[in-house]
């Protein structure tokens, strides 16, 4: 269930990216890597406490979300979908490989002053960390949802994804939409990376792991619906974790791999899909 | 549709031939056995770009799980001659024909669905792939890899060194060209155009776009797999690293570099990639980030891929000399523009 939101927020970002923008970030999983990374820097170098960091780190990859949007995915916008792919995975390329150069191939951990903490909710017992990756992850998409369907900004993002020359057209600056649609895409990944980071080990090829169970989520829960990404990432933590127990650990990877084919072959709009024309 | 001819524009017998001597004579030139072991490589690396090509250049798909394709012909030969005794030789159709099983299997299901979703579904064949040949111990010994499969040999003729090897793999280069060739300048190869710049028109014609799409595929993995095959028996280990997602990327990497859609891009993309691999072996991690620097670069302000510096070279020295020519501004690989590929 843990993982399961932490796979939601990664999702959301992926799936906003893809409904608002019409764009498929295959970078999405190096900038949750990077949260992570940004979050142990400035844990252990600024000696900062592990929330202040975390928001930081949040804040830092949405900065990056933007300067990756501004000289990639922006220019291309009138491409071929096929260029945009490309374009994207060149760019998840870039990153990992640049992490591996910067922060060094050695797995490291984030330091959080819950990680250690057992906490007894009933029968089940959890440590600190993880309450906190649900609760934070909880807050963070209710902050989401209640933006995208009530703020001003909101309403600009969900004309864009029905129609984005409609919305030009009525005077919305599109390319502000797309700017900022990508620093909270990133910055929910970051935020993930951050919360995450304590109960695993780092390393700067996660971003790969990241992004497959992002669209495992993103496919299940049909591309572009957010509530779809939330009941499919739930649903894909607690069959891995039941599969992990009962079947195999080395297989529970495959599960989810499984899970997608099979949604795709029997419904390949998702299960949550509106049918929303996907050519 | 600006249907594409690298090959009849270059393809004056003349330059064609040329080519092929030049390539024949490359490891006398070569000198030493890690230069001729590079030209292998090469080779290799040529084949199956060539034959991810068809899925990216001929089909217009994105596929992530050519390299799973490549693991399971090495591996079905390399199973078969060190478990069950059999030659090589026999291995080689034998992986294959696995490989297009898998690939008749896999397409079947996955080309249902077409752009990013295509992509995300092959992505994730190729892991399903990937995690049973790292789990599978008792038939893939798991990470450890199979050792000691015995090198290739055609009677008395052994493929235990470079250069023999070199040689049986642009053997094959050269049939895949020819194929490759022969396939677009044919009515299948014109039904392979016609759904990549439009799928439902192409429909409309009675062009039956699943079964054009499954052919392509299929072909393609059938030569993925006996290049995974030889890569079995001339490297003589192999671990499940090879269908990893470095090595998908690799060959994405080597095909979009040097121009999809093209006969010679591939060629030339191996090429490059494996001229860079080896000088910048010093740079260590720095290696990736150069690849994926030219692999972003590429797509954004080279979208033929160095074949098409030729072609646009062409265009311009053209519109000097004779007639204001083309608009320059025409993409020279035929790949669907935004407009082409929408409507």
């Amino acid at each position: 269930m843990v993982n399961g939101m932490a796979y939601v927020l990664i999702a959301t970002g992926l799936t906003l990216v893809f409904g608002v923008l019409r764009i498929v970030n295959f970078a999405h999983g190096e900038f949750y890597m990077l949260g992570a990374y940004i979050t142990y820097f400035i844990g252990t170098m600024l000696g900062l406490d592990y929330i202040a960091a975390a928001a930081i780190s949040a804040v830092v990859v949405a900065g990056l979300g933007i300067a990756a949007n501004r000289l990639i995915f922006w220019p291309l916008r009138r491409d071929h979908e096929f260029t945009i792919l490309l374009s994207s995975l060149g760019l998840a390329l870039l990153i990992a490989n640049g992490g591996e150069l910067l922060f060094g191939a050695d797995p490291k951990y984030v330091e959080s002053p819950f990680a250690d903490e057992i906490l007894d909710i009933g029968t089940v017992t959890l440590t600190q960390q993880r309450v906190l990756v649900f609760a934070a992850a909880v807050v963070a998409l209710i902050a989401v949802y209640l933006f995208i369907r009530y703020s001003r900004f909101g309403k600009m993002m969900r004309a864009t994804a029905q129609n984005p020359d409609g919305a030009a057209l009525t005077g919305i600056n599109i390319k502000l939409v797309h700017a900022y649609t990508f620093a909270l895409a990133c910055g929910l990944a970051a935020l993930s990376g951050a919360l995450v980071g304590p109960t695993v080990m780092i390393f700067p090829t996660i971003g790969n792991w990241a992004v497959l169970k992002g669209f495992i989520v993103v496919i299940m829960g049909g591309l572009g619906s957010v509530t779809g990404a939330l009941f499919a990432g739930l649903l894909l933590g607690v069959i891995e974790s039941l599969g992990g127990g009962y079947i195999s650990l080395g297989f529970m990877e495959a599960i989810g791999y499984a899970m997608i084919i099979a949604v795709l072959l029997w419904r390949p709009n998702g299960l949550f899909s509106t049918a929303r024309g996907l050519r | 549709m600006n249907t594409n001819s690298h090959v009849q524009s270059l393809g004056q017998p003349l330059a064609v031939a040329g080519g092929i001597a030049a390539l024949a004579v490359l490891p006398f030139l070569a000198g030493n056995a890690y230069l001729e072991h590079l030209l292998v490589l090469w080779m290799l690396y040529a084949l199956l770009a060539l034959s991810l090509n068809i899925v990216i250049g001929y089909l217009g798909e994105l596929t992530f799980g050519h390299a799973a394709f490549v693991g399971v012909g090495a591996y079905t030969s390399a199973i078969l001659s060190t478990q069950l005794g059999l030659p090589p030789l026999l291995g080689l159709p034998l992986a294959g024909l696995v490989a297009a099983a898998f690939g008749l299997v896999i397409g079947y299901a996955a080309l249902r669905v077409v752009g990013p979703q295509f992509a995300i579904l092959t992505l994730g064949f190729g892991a399903i792939l990937f995690t049973i040949t790292n789990h599978w111990v008792d038939l893939t010994r798991g990470p450890m890899g199979i050792t000691d499969i015995p090198p290739m040999a055609i009677g008395p003729l052994a493929f235990d060194s470079a250069r023999p090897t070199y040689y049986l793999v642009l053997a094959l280069v050269l049939a895949t060209a020819w194929l490759c060739h022969a396939l677009v300048t044919s009515r299948t190869g014109r039904a392979f155009l016609a759904v990549r710049e439009n799928a439902p028109l192409a429909a409309s014609l009675g062009i039956n776009v699943f079964h054009t799409k499954l052919l392509g595929f299929v072909a393609a993995t059938a030569i993925a797999g006996i290049g995974g095959a030889i890569y079995a028996h001339y490297i003589r280990v192999i671990t499940p690293d090879i269908m990893g997602v470095h090595n998908v990327a690799a060959l994405i990497i080597v095909v979009i570099i040097g121009g999809r859609g093209t006969i010679l891009g591939p060629i030339l993309g191996a090429l490059v990639y494996i001229g860079l691999l080896e000088s910048l072996r010093v740079a260590g991690p720095l290696r990736m980030v150069i690849f994926a620097a030219l692999l972003t670069g590429t797509v954004v302000f080279l979208p033929g891929g160095l074949v098409s510096l030729w072609q646009r070279w062409r265009n311009s020295h053209r519109s000097e000399t004779a007639q204001p020519a083309t608009p320059a501004g025409l993409p020279p690989t035929g790949f669907p523009s935004a407009e082409g590929g929408a409507k």
